[in-house]
């Protein structure tokens, strides 16, 4: 992975310093809150329900045995001993104190780790395919344009003060597992007829009170151009995004308003003109330099069957249940990626605690393992594991109640923190992901329903992104009260769509009935092998919005 | 409607309340305005704030129920509480 030069750990450092200081006069009394308020957004660290949240950047979901152990360690000394993995493959703290954060922030730097581009209008964390440098059809390491785009977006003087914040995503598979076209911009690296290697580009995508998918606007831009052709996109955006209306002011609806044709010709007016500059042609040398912390380990040459792996799923059904869809192919024989799902049924989605981040990097350790990723889906994988292991690292797994085997079924849940942590919630998230949990927790019904995704949110922001679930659910306050909207239909994969929202909402006990409604329709109506998306897409909401709403 | 002022403390963010003399970490300690003066303890919290004690006041709507005070919304309920996914966590952990 990307290792600090001494000026990345220098400026680091010297941030939170900086930060120490701008803390100091506040406290003073020097500056007042409103001086205050952006210079500690520019931190990452927000002033939430109960207490301070700091948002840690996790650049493209990938960290380190070390950085994990650390997390796992700021978290015990300066938090409640746990955090949050969020939708945006970050990690936050919620119940941080401001004369600490310096503090904090000083010991992220220790680790290459900072909060910097969290927040405000800026281009944020760059966000990438979890299975990267794993998946078998993978064309290369999304995370090498990741970390050159993170570099090229990081203090970019011209893109500090943006009309509102901007999210970067890059995967290379035609298998989607980072939500691609949510995205403001989208790349997926392609490979050309003459077999060249360069980058299909999507703007406008975004979900919050107007959802929408990104269009295509870049259909191959050369791997030399891809600096300035974003630079042209955020130019273009940079100078006529709305800045009048905080609800108007992505570049989704930028897009939306003068329309993609008009949106790709100013686009492509300002990439002429950057590249006649020349001064953001990538060199190949440069690619190759960053490509290279990106380099695969050392794989063994390992049979592709294993028969240990075989008898110990025969032996044991919990193992068994666990590879079934907690398991994935990898591109090199004898290996597969392992996802540690953040799923516990009743827990809360996403929420690792200081013990289960030292134990995950222990056991990293133990099997030889030098990443691990952060999901989207608030899940953890273990790239490169030997099949040989998987048996071994299962049995350390579920001491620490992180072998629950439900990745991509019913209980495998986004949701946001909600109103029992967010300023900005009307609704909580997390009870209505446990109770849903809870009512589907029997495995067999699990599998029996295949890959259902329910994403829960509780606001119109959509952090829990209920607009890409297969079933996604929104909580609004109606008169003070709770009350969840059901949306069907969406998906943030690779056939990604919008959901429709189905009609009138329902309360905290209600919604989880009318999720075991809405499945109900999907189990009568199905044909063989359809998801529950493909049979929804099949009839369409109708029948699910008569039985929903059958008096 | 009844309404409680509100804030965060600057320093550990806790969820304050006018007690009437100063701020309470307390809900059920804090004072309940019933008219006009509700306004006028909100601009007095301006004061708090410029001394570096509290962030962000506001007043919210609680009702009256067996003579004591219950916040309208959720939310406020969450904030005298704590996560309700959480009960070792907040002011309801004791």
């Amino acid at each position: 992975m990307y290792r600090y030069d001494e000026f990345d750990a220098q400026f680091v450092h010297e941030r939170a310093e900086q930060f120490r200081g701008q803390v100091a006069r506040r406290i003073a009394g020097e500056l007042t809150e409103d001086e205050f308020k952006p210079l500690r957004l520019m931190n990452g660290l927000y002033l939430q329900l109960h207490s301070y949240m700091l948002r840690i950047a996790i650049p493209y979901g990938t960290l380190s045995a070390r950085q994990l152990r650390k997390l796992g360690e700021i978290a015990r000394k300066y938090d409640h001993s746990y955090g949050h993995f969020t939708t945006r493959q970050n990690l936050q703290l919620h119940w941080s104190q401001l004369p600490q954060v310096p503090d904090m922030l000083l010991d992220l730097a220790k680790v290459e780790m900072h909060c910097i581009q969290t927040s405000g209008n800026s281009v944020r964390n760059i966000s990438a395919d979890p299975f990267a440098g794993a998946a078998a059809g993978e064309i290369e390491d999304p995370r090498i344009l990741s970390e050159i785009l993170r570099q090229w977006s990081t203090l970019h003087p011209e893109f500090s003060f943006l009309p509102r914040k901007f999210k970067i995503c890059v995967i290379a598979s035609d298998e989607d597992r980072a939500a691609l076209l949510i995205h403001d911009i989208a790349v997926k690296v392609v490979r050309n007829e003459s077999g060249e290697i360069g980058y299909r580009v999507y703007v406008g995508g975004g979900l919050g009170r107007t959802p929408y998918l990104a269009q295509e606007i870049g259909p191959f831009v050369p791997k030399a151009d891809i600096l300035a052709f974003c630079e042209a996109v955020l130019r273009v955006y940079n100078e006529a995004g709305r800045r009048d209306n905080i609800h108007k002011a992505r570049i989704k609806i930028l897009v939306h308003q003068i329309g993609l044709e008009e949106m790709r010709r100013r686009v492509e007016a300002e990439f002429a003109e950057i590249k006649k500059t020349g001064t953001l042609a990538l060199p190949a040398e440069e690619i190759a330099r960053i490509a290279a912390y990106f380099a695969p380990p050392a794989f063994e040459t390992l049979p592709a069957e294993c028969p240990e792996f075989e008898v110990a799923k025969r032996k044991n059904r919990g193992f068994a249940d666990w590879v079934k869809t907690n398991v994935h192919p990898h591109k090199i024989p004898g290996y597969a990626i392992a996802t540690i799902s953040l799923k516990p049924i009743g827990k809360t989605p996403g929420d690792c605690s200081s013990d289960q981040m030292e134990a995950l990097a222990d056991i990293m350790d133990a099997f030889g393992q030098t990443e691990i990723r952060v999901t989207h889906e608030q899940n953890l994988v273990l790239p490169h594991m030997r099949i040989s292991d998987l048996f071994a690292l299962w049995q350390k797994l579920v001491p620490l109640d992180l072998a629950t085997a439900n990745h991509g079924l019913v209980t495998d849940i986004i949701a946001c923190p909600g109103l029992d942590y967010c300023d900005l919630a009307n609704a909580r998230s997390i009870p209505i992901a446990q109770a849903i949990a809870k009512r589907f927790s029997d495995l067999d019904r699990q599998h029996d329903l295949g890959e259902l995704k329910i994403k829960i949110s509780g606001c119109i922001n959509a952090c829990g992104h209920h607009h890409v679930g297969h079933i996604g659910i929104l909580g609004v306050d109606r008169k003070g009260v709770e009350n969840y909207q059901i949306l069907l239909g969406g998906s943030g994969a690779e056939d990604a769509s919008l959901a429709e929202i189905m009609g009138p909402g329902f309360d905290t006990e209600g919604i989880v009935d009318a999720v075991e409604n809405v499945i109900g329709t999907y189990t009568k109506m199905r044909k063989s092998g359809e998801r529950f998306l493909d049979t929804y897409r099949r009839i369409g909401p109708a029948p699910f919005k008569e039985r929903l709403y059958a008096r | 409607m009844p309404q409680v002022l509100t804030a965060n403390r600057l320093k550990i963010g806790e969820v304050v309340y006018w007690g009437g003399r100063g701020w309470v970490p307390r809900f059920d300690e804090a004072e309940i305005f019933s008219g006009a003066e509700a306004e006028t303890a909100l601009k007095g919290a301006a004061d708090w704030v410029l001394k570096g004690e509290v962030v962000a006041p506001y007043l919210f709507d609680v009702h009256i129920d067996g003579g004591h005070a219950v916040p309208v919304k959720v939310r406020e309920v969450i904030r005298a509480a704590g996560p309700t996914v959480r009960t070792d966590l907040g002011k309801q952990a004791g």
